[in-house]
């Protein structure tokens, strides 16, 4: 357990670092502001984490990790505005881009699988995520206008 | 992450290349270019995918570093649920007022059987479409079909073909059509915000990622539609699929075969 946190935290840190530095490069905002901000997600991330594995109720991690980031930044929280503040320096997109980078070089090894599934499979698999993208807008769509909310 | 996974900070390799990764696609910037009425954007997402996959057929990416990198995806997506996570509290109060129409587009989900279950037996799938088409196919619907009909079926081959499509496609192909698909068709941004929570942390992102730089206005209520549909379908995509998506797919499949049998023996019934 305390060899997990360890290597979660350093993880996060090495992520961290370099999510600031894509913030500064791709989103202007200079690492100095957005240190506190990265600090408390990786806090959150690490107690979702923690959390995950002191309890014995089977949900996956990031679900606690979303219950707490929800948890700390709602209105009627003590604390709440400075957290958001906080992290508003830290752009959603600037997160994304190092996780695909490492997806991109772990997924490499399903590559040979890929080229072997045909063009049929292709086709089907576009018509799968474009079906379910869609069909969930439609129905969003409708039930939004219903309420009025746009 | 499993037990058997440690130490993987000092793989200092891997994370040399990220790091050299996010610095050339930050630099890079995004893109955006038009096709018709719609809008593509190329986001620095998009590149490092693209990158790190091209690195990995390079001697710079040893099998040792793809091993790796798979775990820390994980924990990458531990502190984007944190940051969705802290979106979503300052806009409980919206979300809360949207709560019927976030609960309802779960239903979306299955829109996917009747645009691609009926492509998929056209092409001539057999029982392989089941498995293929029933969901988006994420880790726990490939749980479900290996549980249902086992590993070596036709079903079990269906939707592992594509998992492997998304895992090595989704987030890219998620990212390409989102922004395309809301500047193009009248539908709301906020409506497509939340038909981008398919369940996948990645795709996830990609999806709204391109809706907030198509329309940046908006992006704290697309982020948090998004964050807030994903959650709902990471907690009952699975129940969703169960009770109602496989059952159905099964259902039209048969319709489906029948009445192609039907048309074949129609065909050969004229030719004898």
């Amino acid at each position: 357990m305390l060899k997990s946190v360890q290597e979660w935290t350093l993880l996060l840190l090495i992520f961290g670092v370099v999510s600031i530095l894509g913030n500064w490069i791709g989103y202007n905002i200079f690492p100095v502001e957005a240190i506190p901000g990265m600090v408390i997600l990786i806090l959150i991330a690490l107690a979702g984490l923690i959390l995950q594995k002191l309890l014995p109720i089977r949900i996956p991690s990031i679900a606690y990790v979303a219950i707490i980031g929800v948890l700390v930044s709602m209105p009627w929280m003590p604390g709440s505005e400075q957290i958001v503040a906080m992290t508003n320096h830290i752009n959603l997109l600037a997160l994304t881009t190092p996780i695909l980078a490492y997806a991109g070089i772990a997924i490499g090894r399903s590559w040979a699988d890929f080229v072997k599934l045909g063009w049929r499979t292709i086709v089907v698999a576009s018509f799968v995520m474009l079906g379910t993208f869609l069909g969930s807008a439609i129905i969003a769509e409708f039930v939004l206008r219903m309420q009025g909310i746009i | 992450m499993s037990e058997v996974q440690k130490n993987l900070w000092k793989d200092w390799r891997l994370h040399a290349l990220i790091f050299v990764i996010v610095v050339i696609t930050e630099l890079i910037g995004t893109h955006e270019f038009s096709v018709g009425p719609g809008v593509i954007l190329l986001l620095p997402m998009l590149y490092a995918i693209i990158i790190g996959l091209a690195l990995y057929f390079t001697p710079i990416v040893k099998e040792k570093q793809s091993k790796h990198a798979e775990p820390l995806i994980v924990l990458g997506v531990t502190l984007l649920i944190a940051k969705i996570g802290v979106i979503i509290g300052p806009s409980l109060p919206q979300i809360i007022a949207a709560g019927p129409a976030l609960l309802l587009q779960e239903f979306g989900n299955l829109g996917t059987i009747f645009i691609a279950l009926p492509i998929a037996v056209f092409l001539g799938l057999k029982r392989e479409s089941i498995g293929m088409t029933h969901s988006v196919a994420r880790e726990p619907n490939v749980g479900l079909i290996m549980d249902k009909y086992g590993f070596n079926s036709p079903e079990g081959r269906g939707v592992m073909a594509i998992y492997i499509f998304g895992t090595v496609f989704g987030a890219v192909f998620m990212g390409l059509i989102s922004g395309f698909l809301a500047t193009i068709t009248p539908i709301h941004p906020l409506s497509f915000a939340m038909a981008s929570g398919i369940g996948s942390g990645s795709m996830m992102a990609a999806a709204s990622g391109s809706l907030v730089a198509a329309f940046p206005s908006m992006e704290t209520n697309i982020l948090a539609f998004a964050g807030a549909s994903n959650l709902l379908s990471l907690s009952t995509g699975l129940y969703m699929s169960i009770f109602i998506g496989l059952p159905l797919t099964e259902k039209l499949y048969d319709v489906l075969t029948k009445r192609r049998d039907n048309r074949s023996d129609a065909k050969t019934g004229r030719g004898a």
